[in-house]
């Protein structure tokens, strides 16, 4: 006889919430771009539609509180006309490319230092830092009271050593003084950030390599020319490349320093955009100052990061 | 209870209803509360008279007010934000030109500008030019800062100077004040104060920036060559180089500090010295602009009350500023905060009380055939004029020929700068 009875099979238990959510999530193509997410938002609402406006504006004769038209290039061409914007285009180069060289050489040599067994050492890498973390509108008001031509400490220091005659430079007043003083202060401002990251590079290289070559009997230049400065160059390429970046769009230390003067000699893009577009209202304008160089920027970094790429594989 | 629940269920949502059908609160529930972005004032104690005042605004209307303050030059760029952003501040302090620069973004005053001069006579003229747009008030004048000479009584006596009557008499003062250790502070940079000197240097040399048509550039006249001839010698025998790196503050602490013996400024350098009780306080005193050949010229600043055009308490904020300036004990005790720094910009006001309370002030009352104005004068305000004056075309060029450009190449140089702003 058979058995009446049929095999029912009884369903599986639905999974938890807790377990669906674990297997949903342990899912690569739906966690992945959730994760990106937030940041991608980040990005659009902050850098890709101020970006996107800007361009409008540059294209357009756009100023405050009225309404706009579009006007093709005629902003970038107007401005290549002007005596103050290719004076500041000339600013620029000269201010990020002495500026960088000179932060590079003597990041290089402060790294080199730092890596060596000091006193303090921890104390010491600390302190390097200094200059990069303290706001720069508040450092360089500092360095603007050193330079005052009624308070200057450095004249005070220079004329007391008998190193300058009296009244000692004019450091602001002067577009080839000022330009320094915007330069000194950028550097050492900038220093630290080369500095350190170059020590994380130095910190990479393995000692094996020095101990070898200095049973090969390299001193410690050559070792430096064919060990630490080739295994250095993807740091160096990233170090470089942002500092170009930020110090062709400095803005605080001349803004606070100079204003741009004496005579238009320090403006940097960044200043002069805040000069025509937000203080006299030509937002368009304004807007294709500050783009002017995007193209160039562009290519520096592609170029860049294609040498660190290749020098990385 | 049920029924009580219901009503007060059926009230309510219908209420609901209603505002959000209107997009109107009821006035009960409505936030009697204004916000104003006004300057730092170069008179610190008139802010803090004003923060007085708002208290008691606040006390007798029931409007809340909230005042923030911010740095001169920072102004037009929060303002320039705020209008891009449309929101912010419901009123904003305005120095000279900027109603015009933001006319479309400022309500019409005109009604509380008639009721004002109705009782304090005419606004000035300097605030009329700059606060009256085509012909509507987009903000109402409260209070103008003069420029005048300023100097060291105690050295002009020592040597046996007289204060000097023309921009020529100052070249001979400064020679003996530069060979005493004291030279003339005149900023040649890019500050306002630059400006604020070369004006009326130019002006009282019958020269001009733009034409009164506001179209054609005027620099390049024998005039504007006379004004630059007179920088050069000035800056050479009367002056120390410092000049081409000042701020708008460095003028007042160099007489302040005892380096200066004469400074071309507002009295606040005076004000500052004795509220601080620097001992140069007693030996500053004041004397009527200098003039030339054509005149007597002399640098207005007044400074006005907007609302933006984007406020939704259009109406409170109008009631601040008639309890501000409509109210002559409250306007007289905000002016006198000031201690003459800012004065009266209306016409029945103008022997106020506070220029008889220090005889340092007389200089301020001695404006017989003085003429005053502001930026860009005689060409009337515009966009275009403004960024002329944000440029500082004029104090550039001054400062390029004082240091080694030709008078002909630095003036050549201006008039192509106007001219592609002007064209632009």
């Amino acid at each position: 006889m058979a058995s009446g009875s049929a095999s029912v099979v009884a369903p599986a238990p639905r999974p938890g919430f807790a377990l669906r959510l674990r297997e949903w999530l342990n899912r690569e193509e739906l966690l992945g771009p959730l994760f990106v997410t937030p940041a991608l938002l980040l990005l659009l609402v902050l850098v890709a539609y101020p970006f996107c406006m800007a361009i409008y504006f540059s294209l357009s004769d756009a100023f405050i509180g009225r309404p706009s038209q579009l006007v093709g290039i005629r902003n970038f061409v107007n401005l290549w006309q002007s005596d103050s914007f290719r004076q500041t285009f000339q600013n620029a180069f000269v201010f990020t490319g002495i500026s960088v060289a000179v932060k590079l050489v003597l990041g290089i040599t402060l790294a080199l230092l730092l890596n060596q067994q000091l006193w303090f050492k921890r104390l010491i890498r600390g302190a390097v830092l200094l200059p990069w973390v303290i706001p720069t509108a508040l450092s360089t008001l500092g360095w603007w009271w050193m330079f005052n031509s009624l308070y200057s400490v450095v004249n005070w220091t220079g004329l007391s050593l008998g190193l300058m005659d009296p009244p000692g430079p004019n450091w602001l007043g002067q577009k080839y003084y000022a330009m320094t003083a915007v330069i000194v202060v950028n550097i050492w401002r900038g220093l630290p950030f080369f500095a350190i990251t170059i020590l994380a590079g130095l910190m990479a290289i393995p000692k094996e390599l020095y101990e070898a070559a200095e049973a090969d009997g390299a001193g410690p230049v050559r070792q430096f020319w064919y060990i630490t400065l080739p295994l250095l160059k993807p740091v160096l390429g990233i170090v470089i490349l942002f500092s170009t970046i930020f110090t062709f769009s400095e803005f605080n230390i001349v803004y606070v320093l100079t204003h741009g003067g004496p005579i238009n000699s320090t403006h940097l893009f960044a200043t002069l955009t805040r000069q025509v577009g937000l203080e006299s209202g030509r937002i368009g304008e304004g807007a294709a100052i500050s783009l002017y160089l995007f193209p160039v920027l562009v290519f520096v970094v592609w170029a860049q990061l294609r040498s660190v790429r290749r020098e990385v594989l | 209870m049920g029924m009580n629940s219901r009503r007060r269920f059926l009230t309510r949502t219908g209420g609901l209803v209603g505002i959000l059908a209107t997009g109107i609160p009821p006035a009960l529930g409505q936030q009697r509360q204004i916000s104003y972005l006004c300057w730092n004032n170069f008179a610190p104690l008139m802010d803090k008279k004003l923060d007085e005042i708002a208290v008691r605004f606040t006390k007798d209307t029931g409007i809340k007010i909230r005042i923030d303050h911010i740095a001169a030059p920072q102004q037009a760029a929060k303002y320039a934000s705020e209008v891009q952003s449309q929101s912010g501040h419901d009123l904003v302090e305005m120095r000279m030109h900027f109603p015009w620069l933001y006319e479309a973004q400022l309500i019409d005053l005109s009604g509380i500008m008639a009721e004002l001069e109705k009782k304090h006579g005419k606004a000035l003229a300097s605030a009329t030019e700059t606060a009256k747009v085509r012909g509507v008030w987009r903000a109402v004048p409260q209070y103008h800062g003069m420029f005048v000479a300023t100097y060291r009584e105690d050295l002009f006596k020592k040597a046996g100077l007289k204060p000097p009557d023309t921009w020529e008499d100052l070249y001979i003062v400064g020679k003996e004040l530069k060979k005493m250790g004291h030279p003339v502070g005149i900023p040649i940079s890019q500050n306002y104060d630059s400006i604020s000197t070369a004006g009326p240097v130019l002006w009282s040399f019958g020269g001009m920036e733009v034409e009164k048509d506001g179209k054609t550039v005027a620099i390049n006249s024998p005039q504007t060559a006379q004004m630059i001839e007179w920088y050069k010698k000035m800056f050479r025998d009367c002056m120390e180089p410092e000049v081409l790196s000042w701020d708008d503050a460095s003028n007042n602490q160099a007489i302040q500090q005892g380096k200066a013996g004469w400074i071309h400024n507002p009295v606040s350098a005076y004000i500052v010295a004795r509220q601080m009780k620097l001992p140069t306080a007693d030996t500053i005193n004041h004397h009527k602009t200098p003039g030339g050949p054509a005149g007597r010229h002399e640098t207005d600043v007044p400074r006005h009350i907007g609302i933006w055009k984007f406020s939704k308490n259009a109406e409170p904020a109008k009631e601040f500023i008639r309890y501000l300036l409509g109210r002559r004990e409250v306007y007289d005790e905000y002016i006198k905060s000031a201690d003459a720094f800012n004065l009266p910009v209306y016409e029945n006001l103008q022997d106020h009380p506070v220029l008889k309370s220090d005889p340092k002030y007389a200089a301020l009352q001695d404006t017989k055939g003085v003429q005053y104005h502001c930026y860009g004068w005689p060409a009337p305000p515009s966009d275009k004029v403004q960024l002329i004056t944000n440029s500082f075309i004029l104090p550039n060029m001054i400062a390029k020929a004082v240091t080694g450009s030709t008078t002909k190449e630095a003036i050549a140089w201006g008039a192509l700068e106007m001219q592609k702003i002007l064209r632009g």
